[in-house]
């Protein structure tokens, strides 16, 4: 095989695994969407304020140090203990269940019935305001998240690969970092686990019969209260992986907020009600701004690509196809 | 009596259409105009206009801007960032290509060039709506910032990447660069923002205005009634990109002097005026300005009350105004979906038949 | 051909629909329709729901594209126009499920109606003293005509989300008319009506029929109504033509009595 071929297939590899990334932020809009209507802007932060607060447990910050000390001269930051990852991690779900409560209770429930574009921007205002929240209550610094999950390269694999360029080409070998396999891993058992669970279970069924029609689901005598704790919840808990995800990867900061809005022309592509959507929308994104990075960006348009690719390429096939990849054509009526 | 409508009888259609119906609005339109030309000119002093007034100025026609697109004609656009920097850059390469031109040419010229960008980025409203559309224009952000940085020509290959506002004038006056005094650069940007929120006033009162409310409030019933949504919707984003492009100009031109695309006008920036016309109304010109008021005097207050008055750390008060805006965004949306401006319409209606409400 | 003769009168033909033909993917709505509207005439469409009354409102004024047949307006065949040209060749119609501008006032709403009838440009209108000014006085006159003959003065400043159902219904009929149209199309103008305003509503139709000699078609369930006020009816049926004549025929038809009138009355 051909150095190039290898260059291009490390970087196809390369982009299925961000893709990989992108589709566990986007899992998170696709729930909450399905079951409220709700165009979830602040997924991306709630990715943040999990990892934020996973880390600030594991590490035993005091929460709101920054903010005490400021009010009452105190020099107030650790509690002095090390958590173990897998405890903190429990008390972050319960973190985000009762996120999910106190957002039903203080915001969905006061805009029921109001514009999806309305309660699209109502997210926006959630967004902002877990950014200060989240930064005030563990302070805005980058932090390293370790939970555990085996990070950089593999050596087997560089030296497996090595072999295969052709005689006389230098090739040093694939880089994949192991951090991605591992996310990849997770990503598929959260899918798998996912469907499992709204196809099987009691819950489930009350999910998607909310998602069809609120009206008839209040009727058989669902509570759509319920139902809506509970999806944030899931959502916290798949915020929470990507974060966990993103945060190993590249330090819990602000940044990650960010890489969540990529989220949105993962939806664009796959769909906003389709969880394979999702995922076949996040691994394009992933795949085709890495290749356009590599083959015209860097050597054509001067790099950073990357930065907008991704929602030209969902503009451009939004226009030629506005339902998204798995979406149903959208007929109107009068 | 005080603010009634009793005895001030509208004899003509054009009486009955005047912007303030009400006697008292209209004098106290006019006053507040009075004070804004020939009071607070003899207060003018560096702080009053670079913190204070000219950012509200500025941000205020950025909102009127915005208002117009999303509040009248109901497309939400997160691409004000990306628009505003269209603004700022085409002033620089207007400013440096024909030093001769005086500032008003300057800023109308770069409106027109935005508009010419807002129109192209447009084109999808025709096929996407509601958020979708809201995501299809990130895409004008990311991709104008990303332009504005990787492409020399925009910035003149200066080596810092910045774009910096040479002096200029108008009729003598110097209005840019080191040597403007506040009075001088608050007064240009106090016309500016009065006759283009007067154009706002008038274009949305008449047909076009209609044309775009019809689009917002029903687009099928519109296109029957002989609406076509493809002129509705482009020249609501082509005049709405004016007027942000004038903002743009005027942010980088008249009140910073210099630029650098990423920190001036990033996403937050596409935000932040969404936020002044949640908070002020959408759908509103009062409200464009009520918003930006507010947006530009809270960080002001909150600076001055924790930092100046309390002694804590910058970052501190910085997140708390995070916690205040996202919070105040989602009260508004709950309490008044229509903002700062229907909380006074509301008022006035009360006003109106005190004391006797019914 | 401008004028096709019916055989029985002189009447002049407004709207000729030609075999028409109309499906979303696989399912048909209307197959094979022929129908026309003269001049000056009010035309009444029943049938029961799902029969494609709305559809054919629909296909009249240019939302959806039939696959078959040939529409002919005024004498000259139309061929895929966008709904906003049809209403500048003088088609103005009201929805079944209410469609006013919810955000603007009852004369803003009857304003929009004008919006045909005015072209200053945008920078007439920026500047608004002047020619815009002096258009948008002369189209209020019209339309105050129109709020006189509706009577609906006392709510013109309105915003008209806050209106009742009825009043909705008549500022949808005055923005309809506010646009002059040649040929008005009313989606069951009456549904949801008590009988008092179902008669000022009669009395609305009959009225800008004879004043204006405005040519209307409309669906409508009520029976009696359809009766009194029209002057022919065509009868749908599953997506097909099953009657068409004047009331009393109609009425009396075997086929139509059975799919949907039930027992005579």
């Amino acid at each position: 095989m051909s150095a190039d071929f290898l260059y291009t297939l490390e970087v196809i590899l390369n982009g299925l695994m961000a893709g990989v990334m992108y589709s566990l932020v986007a899992l998170g809009f696709v729930l909450i969407f399905k079951a409220s209507g709700i165009f979830n802007y602040a997924q991306g932060v709630m990715a943040l304020f999990a990892a934020m607060t996973l880390v600030g447990l594991q590490s035993g910050q005091i929460p709101f140090a920054h903010l005490i000390n400021a009010i009452f001269g105190t020099d107030l930051h650790h509690f002095g203990w090390q958590m173990p990852a897998l405890l903190a991690i429990i008390l972050t779900v319960g973190v985000m269940v009762l996120f999910a409560i106190i957002v039903e209770k203080y915001i969905l429930h006061h805009l029921v019935n109001q514009e999806p574009i309305i309660l699209f921007m109502a997210t926006i205002g959630l967004a902002y305001f877990m950014e200060g929240f989240g930064d005030i209550m563990w302070g805005s610094e980058i932090k390293t998240m370790d939970v555990g999950i085996p990070s950089g390269g593999s050596f087997w694999l560089e030296e497996v690969t090595m072999t295969w360029a052709a005689e006389g080409e230098r090739y040093w070998g694939m880089y994949i970092d192991k951090l991605d396999v591992v996310a990849t891993l997770v990503a598929l058992v959260l899918v798998i686990s996912l469907t499992l669970f709204s196809q099987y279970t009691k819950t489930g069924r009350a999910l998607r019969a909310v998602a069809d029609d609120h009206q008839a689901a209040l009727s058989v005598g669902i509570s759509l209260r319920t139902i809506w704790v509970i999806v944030w919840s899931i959502a916290g808990f798949v915020a929470l992986v990507a974060g966990i995800m993103w945060g190993s990867k590249s330090g819990v900061q602000f940044s990650l907020s960010l890489i969540a809005l990529k989220a949105l022309p993962v939806l664009m592509l796959g769909g906003f009600t389709s969880i394979p959507g999702a995922i076949i929308g996040g691994l394009i994104i992933g795949v085709g701004e890495k290749l356009f990075e590599f083959a015209i960006g860097s050597v054509y348009l001067g790099g950073a690509t990357e930065n907008w690719f991704a929602y030209v390429l969902a503009l451009v096939f939004l226009v030629f196809r506005p339902q998204g990849l798995f979406g149903e054509k959208i007929i109107e009526r009068v | 009596m005080f603010y009634r409508e009793s005895g001030d009888f509208k004899k003509t259609y054009q009486e009955d259409g005047q912007t303030f119906p009400i006697r008292f609005d209209r004098w106290r339109y006019w006053v507040i105009l009075a004070i804004a030309f020939l009071v607070f000119p003899f207060f003018m002093n560096d702080y009053f206009a670079n913190a204070v007034m000219i950012p509200f100025l500025v941000w205020a026609i950025a909102a009127l801007g915005l208002n117009i697109l999303t509040g009248y004609c109901g497309q939400l656009s997160l691409g004000t960032g990306g628009f505003m920097a269209v603004g700022a850059y085409a002033t620089y390469k207007i400013m440096t290509a024909f030093p001769g031109m005086d500032m008003f040419s300057v800023i109308i010229l770069s409106g027109f060039v935005t508009a010419g960008v807002g129109v192209l980025f447009g084109l999808p409203s025709l096929r996407i709506k509601g958020f979708y559309l809201a995501v299809a224009t990130l895409a004008a952000q990311f991709f104008l910032i990303w332009l504005f940085n990787k492409v020399p020509w925009f910035y003149n290959n200066s080596a810092s990447g910045q774009i910096n506002a040479p002096e200029r004038d108008i009729f003598g006056i110097v209005i840019t660069g080191p040597h403007a005094t506040p009075l001088a650069t608050y007064l240009f940007c106090l016309i500016v923002a009065v006759a283009l929120a007067w154009v706002a006033r008038n274009l949305t009162r008449g047909r076009l205005g209609r044309s775009w409310m019809a689009i917002r409030d029903m687009d099928i019933a519109a296109e029957i009634i002989g609406v076509n949504p493809l002129k509705a919707k482009l020249s609501a984003f082509a005049v709405s990109s004016f007027f942000v492009g004038v903002a743009g100009s005027l942010l980088f031109s008249v009140y910073l002097g210099a630029a650098e695309v990423t920190d001036t006008f990033g996403i937050n920036v596409s935000f932040m005026v969404l936020f002044m016309i949640i908070i002020g109304g959408l759908g509103s010109i009062f409200g464009s300005f009520v918003g930006a008021a507010f947006m530009v005097l809270m960080p002001v207050l909150l600076k001055n009350i924790l930092v100046g008055g309390l002694g804590w750390p910058t970052d501190l008060a910085a997140h708390l105004e995070y916690i205040i805006v996202g919070g105040l965004i989602i009260i508004f949306l709950i309490v008044e979906p229509h903002g700062l401006a229907q909380m006074a319409r509301v008022l006035k209606e009360k006003l109106r038949l005190w004391p006797f409400p019914h | 051909m401008s004028t096709q003769n019916n055989g029985q009168n002189d009447k002049k033909v407004m709207l000729d629909l030609k075999n028409i033909s109309l499906s979303f993917g696989g399912v048909k709505a209307i197959t094979d329709i022929s129908f026309n509207i003269y001049e000056g005439e009010v035309r009444a469409i029943i049938g029961p729901n799902g029969a494609g009354k709305s559809s054919m409102l629909n296909v009249i004024n240019g939302f959806y594209h039939p696959q078959e047949g040939e529409i002919w307006f005024n004498g000259e065949q139309r061929k895929g126009m966008k709904p906003y040209e049809i209403a500048y060749q003088g088609i103005a119609r009201t929805f079944q499920n209410i469609a006013l501008f919810k955000g603007m006032s009852v004369l803003d709403n009857l304003m929009t109606g004008r919006f045909t009838h005015m072209n200053k440009n945008l920078f007439y209108q920026a500047m608004w003293k002047g020619p815009a000014e002096q258009e948008e006085i002369a189209n209020r006159e019209f339309v105050e005509h129109i709020i006189d003959f509706l009577e609906i003065q006392s709510i013109r400043k309105t915003p008209v989300g806050r209106l009742p159902y009825g009043l909705q219904k008549r500022v949808e009929l005055g923005r309809a008319l506010a646009a002059q149209p040649k040929l008005l199309l009313l989606d069951e103008p009456m549904a949801g009506m008590n009988v008092e305003e179902k008669e000022d509503m009669c009395r609305f139709i009959l009225d800008v029929n004879d004043t204006f000699g405005t040519t209307i078609a409309l669906i409508e369930h009520d029976m009696g109504v359809v009766m009194d006020i029209s002057d022919r009816v065509v009868v749908l049926d599953y997506g097909r033509k099953i009657g068409d004549g004047e009331p009393n025929e109609v009425r009396n038809d075997q086929t139509v009595i059975d799919a949907y009138l039930g027992v005579s009355h």
